[in-house]
């Protein structure tokens, strides 16, 4: 087991975006010439081992104590913590999963090391230090972050990279069991109702996402846009004004506070287009905007732009959608 | 019990929005900072509704002391805001906050709520609405011992057999979630709260004679090294947002409608 690794965690015995994690982190690891590493705690992905060659990972380090099994903060931190003591990685990345937000930087506070989140980009600085590009203020400006020290930790905002496997052949990584004692960890966290679940499809993975905002006027408005999602073959959307005012569920939620989206073609209907919203879908293939303010600021990130009442519109694109 | 909520003092989001929209915003000469010194301040919106969060606790019927603290050079204007929303007690850490990374921040709250008569809650917003980073209440949670529970959108006290806990609706991806929690903890409250209250124009009154206690780094008995950034802000830059976007029009919605489709099609888009 070697060390100064840069080391991708997941959990929760799925991928969680590991691929595009992989792309990023295999710059930064070739920069520093270290191996690149993933730690899955609890239960290894099938696809694992392919997905790790396909994508240069050294060794896949893996925690296999029931307690991972599901996720429970106060259980993950612990094992990590653990195991950056024995393994000493130069950089722990995560996918900015909602658990990851809370898990990043609880490490870093048991670390003391430096953390970021809403990572967009890394890179090695002419000092050897990390480099990390950020979104801020809702994504209106980016700020580079300089981490010091060892470890440092980031968490990727995953859809903001697109997927790069090895262009020659595979790896064939390592895979190492590592022990950890959480034996003395009690979870502090006692779930009463638990969260109901996804059903079906998620919005991050959706190709098509139609979404509404105020345009639409009120709340039972709203089935337009599912109406039309469907005749696309896709999902609804909405942004975080009728998700507050309770037009809609907040799992629906696109943008800075929701989902990260990044589908093939994205409506954005009476949405006027605030930079916290358009975090979510900016990185759609195409983008079409209907509002009736020529002026909307959704019309500058769009590739074709309908003015005009999506309250018109709409049933009009249901129709030419079925028509085919 | 005792709450303490967490503010930051932040550039007015919707501001800064506005000048980015205009391709207005610009980086000054540091690289570093925004140039529009004409952007209000203002409180964190999700600090706002950490506040709120904390008066429905009492107007629930729950005894306590509500403490709000700042840490800068100067948050007056948002810790007098904080005792006109009814804020018992209003603090302020002094420190150059352009200087401190969130361990650093972490390190003086923390240091804040031991010293100030402890805590059973420390509430703060999700995230700040310049940084969006959120790391500040996790790294609080871990510097006190405390459990940390993100993006609320209720909190209720509730007795246990073992003492007091906080019942806690979390928005997660998956819909709703609800957890219980001994105090004492860390609660970050997110915008599904709900819109805060306005305070009356009596109580804003009364509140501009409000002097925030001032309280220093050496109060706290906290060391300069323990303030050394781990994390530093090296530039900031605003993205570039490809224009390019054409209108299609047409007579009636329906022939627009009908052009979008086709040009979607065409392009293999649908």
């Amino acid at each position: 087991m070697t060390s100064d690794a840069v080391t991708v965690c997941t959990w929760g015995g799925q991928l969680g975006d590991a691929e595009e994690a992989f792309t990023l982190a295999r710059k930064v690891s070739g920069s520093w010439g270290v191996d690149l590493k993933w730690l899955v705690l609890g239960s290894l992905p099938e696809q694992a081992i392919g997905i790790a060659g396909r994508y240069g990972v050294a060794e896949i380090d893996h925690i296999a104590d029931a307690a991972l099994d599901k996720f429970q903060p106060d259980v993950h931190v612990e094992a990590l913590a653990q195991y950056c003591a024995q393994s000493t990685p130069k950089a722990v990345l995560f996918n900015q999963t909602y658990e990851a937000r809370l898990v990043a930087p609880r490490l870093a506070g048991r670390l003391g090391c430096a953390v970021a989140m809403n990572a967009m980009d890394l890179e090695v600085g002419g000092e050897g230090q990390l480099c990390v590009t950020a979104s801020a203020y809702g994504g209106d400006t980016r700020v580079v972050y300089e981490l010091i020290g060892a470890p440092v930790i980031a968490a990727l905002s995953a859809n903001a990279i697109v997927p790069e496997p090895l262009d020659g052949a595979s790896a064939s990584p390592t895979l190492c069991e590592i022990r950890v004692d959480l034996s003395r960890v009690v979870e502090r966290i006692r779930i009463v109702t638990p969260a109901r679940g996804q059903s079906g499809a998620r919005l991050e993975d959706a190709q098509v996402i139609v979404a509404g905002g105020r345009g639409l006027g009120e709340a039972r408005n709203f089935r337009l846009v599912q109406e039309l999602a469907e005749a696309l073959g896709g999902m609804a959307g909405a942004s975080r004004p009728i998700v507050d005012d309770g037009w809609v569920d907040s799992s629906r939620q696109v943008g800075l506070t929701g989902k990260i989206t990044r589908p093939a073609l994205y409506i954005a209907a009476g949405i006027s287009g605030a930079s916290q919203h358009m975090v979510g879908c900016a990185a759609a293939k195409t983008i079409v905007a209907i509002n009736r303010d020529p002026d909307a600021a959704v019309f500058r990130y769009a590739r074709y732009g309908i003015v005009g009442d999506c309250l018109t519109i709409i049933p009009e694109l249901i129709r030419a959608a079925k028509a085919r | 019990m005792r709450i303490v909520v967490c503010a930051k003092e932040v550039l007015d989001p919707d501001a800064v929005n506005n000048y980015a929209l205009v391709g207005k915003l610009e980086i000054g000469a540091d690289g570093k900072t925004l140039t529009q010194a004409a952007i209000p301040r203002l409180m964190n919106a999700y600090d706002e509704q950490a506040i709120e969060a904390a008066l429905r606790l009492r107007d629930a019927g729950v005894t306590c002391t509500i403490a709000v603290v700042s840490v800068g050079r100067n948050a007056t204007d948002i810790l007098r805001h904080a005792a006109a929303l009814g804020a018992d007690e209003v603090a302020c850490v002094a420190a150059d906050a352009s200087a401190l990374d969130a361990h650093g921040t972490a390190c003086l709250l923390a240091a804040y709520v031991r010293q100030s008569g402890g805590a059973d809650l420390v509430l703060c917003g999700r995230q700040a609405s310049d940084d969006d980073q959120g790391v500040v209440p996790p790294l609080i949670g871990e510097r006190l011992g405390m459990p940390v529970v993100t993006i609320a959108r209720t909190v209720e006290l509730v007795q246990s057999s073992d003492g007091r806990a906080v019942r806690v609706t979390r928005v997660t991806p998956d819909g709703d979630e609800v957890v219980e929690v001994r105090c004492p903890a860390v609660i970050t409250i997110s915008n599904e709260l709900g819109a805060p209250r306005y305070p009356t124009a009596a109580r804003r009154m009364a509140a501009r004679r409000v002097q925030p206690k001032a309280v220093s780094a050496d109060e706290l008995a906290v060391l300069p090294e323990d303030l050394q950034p781990r994390v530093k802000l090296a530039r900031q830059f605003v993205p570039q947002v490809q224009g390019k976007c054409e209108i299609l029009s047409g007579s009636t919605p329906a022939e627009v409608a009908d052009r979008l489709m086709a040009r979607l099609r065409a392009e293999s888009v649908i």
